[in-house]
């Protein structure tokens, strides 16, 4: 058996002149969280309706649990779950009454429909609930049975499509248990989101996409590792000396330094120290500082460098 | 705040002329039903005009004095034309009943081979009755067929008491005349005439001998058909509202991942419509039933033409979906079909009422169809073979409308 369960190579999607996906090429591993990571428009539902065989690619290929998405789309739906950013859920139907829909579009037989609608709904912590119209149902409420409905064959992959947008912080922290839980089980899991802190927490490797494009692909932990220490960012204005910038260069705790539009951007390596040397700089030569702002070392401030842009323009 | 109302009117002005599809239907729907309607309801609304007359196909099996007489006059009244030959032939009983039968006339007026011989009876004082046969479809509506009788009644009335009257007297003055002495003879008009007061003529409705009527339909066989055919078609907006609800909310898109062909998920939206349809035509006919005493007929043949005209109207339902891709252009688009459809197929007059063009383009449409099937079942009297053409023909619509609509429907 294969170690990868979804391969890509040269994945593209046109849209007339539109190229939404531009070419990816990236595999997952069996039984690993994958986070797509990167901002609204980049290619990631494009990306996962190509892989759950929603749209065929202009261009490349796709295997996923075996087969090409485009020869065998029958075999690849038979072993993938998808879970749409939209809640696509009937709200004047029961929780129940939706479970059931699903479970028997998926082929499910009686006999195994209602201990797994039952399994499932417990799963998602809406055993109580089961009865009441999905519209009476909160946001995280309608998040969970989202999900529910997509894992009520027992896919080999699930494709997770931003699963916590618009839910609260505690249905997030939820939803994210049951994430974890199927991974534990076994399953695969494409996880695609714009919160960097969700790619951070679930997924064993991140592909940070932008534009159509993969920008980066590792673990969070080595993308913030060779990242370094954070970003800052001080207001400087015009009246700051040119020779003031190798001066910050040469500092501990300093990667690199760049003027741009007004401020000067610092890499560092460690940045409380960084700060530190820098204002010391800054007072010593009687450098203004008009603004501050210290950016983290996480997977936003990763996408910052790498794109210039941050997650949620 | 004047601002705001502005701003707000702008911004729907752009939402809505963004949707150039659904515009277009907003104003093409009543431009098509003015065209439609008016043209189609010519033939029920206008009594004829020299440059379009309303045709009268006359069968003369008298041959005598009278029936010509009648027939003249009748040719004689303006915006009427009368037909006595039909692709060159005179018309006999066969063909007329023929051109009823197939919906190319709807009334044919018939004088018997007594006619003349009767009304001259009448005048020697027998109690005779000359009788014109009208032979009519007894789908088409009492409205339409009604100013027609009074046509034909008051000319071959007129025609009959003018000879009757004229015989008797010339018969009177000859024998009253006789016993009077030369100076008491009076002058013609200081004579007096008394009439029994009896209609001298007859009119008799009948249906083509292939449709075994008993009792002519009533009004509500004759108009319950046509309000179901359109009812029914309102479910084409219904459904296809529901498919791309469906698509918007995400739902189509879940299902489509699953290992279903995607035939079978649109054919699965069709179902419940069918039976919805179903449910509708037995309300109809039920309430008729209960509450007019409206006859079923052959309840084989009429369960046929409900399972096939549902078939039609959810297949149409499935091609709008693929049609239209907003509400506004969902909602447009469905009314503008189901009216104009409705129209042309007869659903709110009679087909044979209409220009000949429209009654061709009618058969275009399954509203056309249904309206037959049921009215063969409800006033035709016929079983399940003769409603099999109607049937087949609505089935031959549901297929095409469905694999139009899945051809052309946009899945993702």
């Amino acid at each position: 058996m294969s170690q990868n369960i979804v391969e890509t190579r040269g994945l593209m999607k046109r849209y007339g002149e539109l190229e939404a996906v531009k070419g990816l090429s990236f595999a997952i591993r069996r039984g690993e969280i994958f986070g797509f990571l990167g901002p609204n428009g980049a290619g990631k539902t494009t990306t996962i309706s190509m892989l759950s065989c929603l749209i065929e690619p202009t261009q490349g290929t796709a295997i996923v649990a075996g087969h090409d998405v485009v020869k065998a789309s029958s075999e690849v739906k038979r072993r993938i779950g998808l879970v749409p950013q939209e809640l696509a859920l009937y709200p004047t139907l029961s929780a129940r009454d939706n479970l059931n829909y699903f479970g028997r579009i998926y082929g499910l037989r009686e006999r195994e429909l209602r201990p797994r609608v039952d399994e499932v709904l417990e799963m998602v912590g809406l055993a109580e609930r089961a009865k009441a119209a999905v519209k009476t149902y909160s946001g995280g409420m309608k998040r969970r049975l989202n999900i529910a409905a997509g894992l009520l064959h027992r896919p080999e992959v699930l494709f997770l499509d931003e699963p916590t947008v618009g839910v609260d912080p505690q249905s997030r922290n939820a939803i994210f248990e049951h994430v974890e839980r199927l991974r534990d089980e076994g399953m695969t899991i494409l996880y695609t989101t714009h919160y960097m802190e969700e790619a951070e927490r679930l997924c064993e490797r991140v592909a940070i996409i932008d534009e159509g494009r993969i920008v980066t692909l590792d673990t969070p932990r080595k993308l913030i590792g060779d990242f370094g220490g954070g970003i800052i960012h001080l207001g400087v204005g015009n009246g700051m000396a040119d020779e003031i910038l190798p001066q910050i260069r040469s500092l501990p705790g300093v990667k690199a330094a760049a003027r741009m539009d007004g401020k000067v951007k610092v890499e560092a390596v460690q940045a409380q120290e960084a700060l530190i040397r820098l204002l010391e700089l800054f007072t010593r030569t009687g450098t203004d500082i008009t603004a501050l702002e210290v950016l983290e070392p996480n997977l936003e401030t990763v996408f910052l460098h790498l794109t210039g842009k941050r997650l949620r323009e | 705040m004047v601002r705001q109302l502005l701003s707000t009117t702008w911004k729907d002005l752009k939402i809505l002329f963004t949707d150039t599809g659904g515009i277009a239907t907003l104003f093409l729907m009543p431009m098509m039903f003015i065209i439609v309607m008016s043209t189609a309801l010519q033939g029920l609304f206008d009594t004829g005009t020299d440059t379009q007359p309303r045709r009268l196909p006359v069968v003369d099996l008298d041959r005598g004095t009278y029936a010509a007489k009648v027939i003249a006059a009748l040719d004689s009244i303006d915006g009427i034309e009368v037909e006595t030959t039909w692709d060159g032939e005179t018309l006999t009983r066969e063909r007329a009943e023929a051109l009823v039968a197939e919906g190319d006339r709807s009334v044919v007026v018939l004088f018997p081979i007594d006619f003349s011989e009767q009304i001259e009876a009448r005048s020697e004082g027998d109690d005779a009755t000359a009788t014109v046969e009208l032979i009519t479809d007894p789908a088409v509506s009492t409205q339409f067929i009604a100013p027609i009788q009074g046509m034909v009644f008051g000319a071959a009335e007129r025609v009959a008491e003018t000879g009757v009257a004229q015989a008797r007297i010339e018969a009177g003055l000859a024998s009253v005349l006789a016993q009077l002495p030369g100076e008491m003879r009076p002058a013609s008009d200081q004579i007096a005439l008394e009439t029994d007061g009896a209609s001298v003529v007859a009119l008799k409705q009948v249906a083509p001998a292939e449709m075994k009527i008993e009792v002519f339909p009533d009004t509500y066989q004759q108009n319950v058909p046509g309000y179901t055919v359109l009812g029914v078609f309102f479910i084409v907006g219904t459904m296809a509202s529901s498919i791309l609800g469906e698509k918007r909310e995400g739902t189509f898109r879940r299902l489509l991942v699953a290992p279903l062909p995607k035939p079978v998920l649109l054919a699965g939206k069709v179902l419940p419509y069918c039976l919805v349809n179903l449910i509708q035509v037995a309300l109809m006919f039920g309430v008729a039933h209960l509450l007019f005493g409206m006859a079923f007929g052959n309840p084989v043949a009429l369960a046929t033409v409900s399972l096939a005209l549902a078939a039609a109207a959810t297949g149409l339902g499935v091609l709008a979906a693929a049609l239209g891709k907003s509400e506004t252009q969902i909602d447009g688009l469905a009314t503008l079909l189901t009216l104009t459809m409705s129209a042309l197929g007869g659903c709110l007059m009679p087909t044979s009422a209409m220009p000949s063009f429209l009654q061709t383009l009618s058969r275009f449409t399954p509203h056309a169809w249904a309206m037959r099937g049921f009215q063969d079942v409800l006033v035709r009297g016929y079983g399940l073979a003769g409603i099999l053409p109607e049937a087949g023909a609505l089935l031959g619509f549901a297929a095409v409308f469905f694999l139009i609509g899945v051809w052309r429907f946009r899945f993702d």
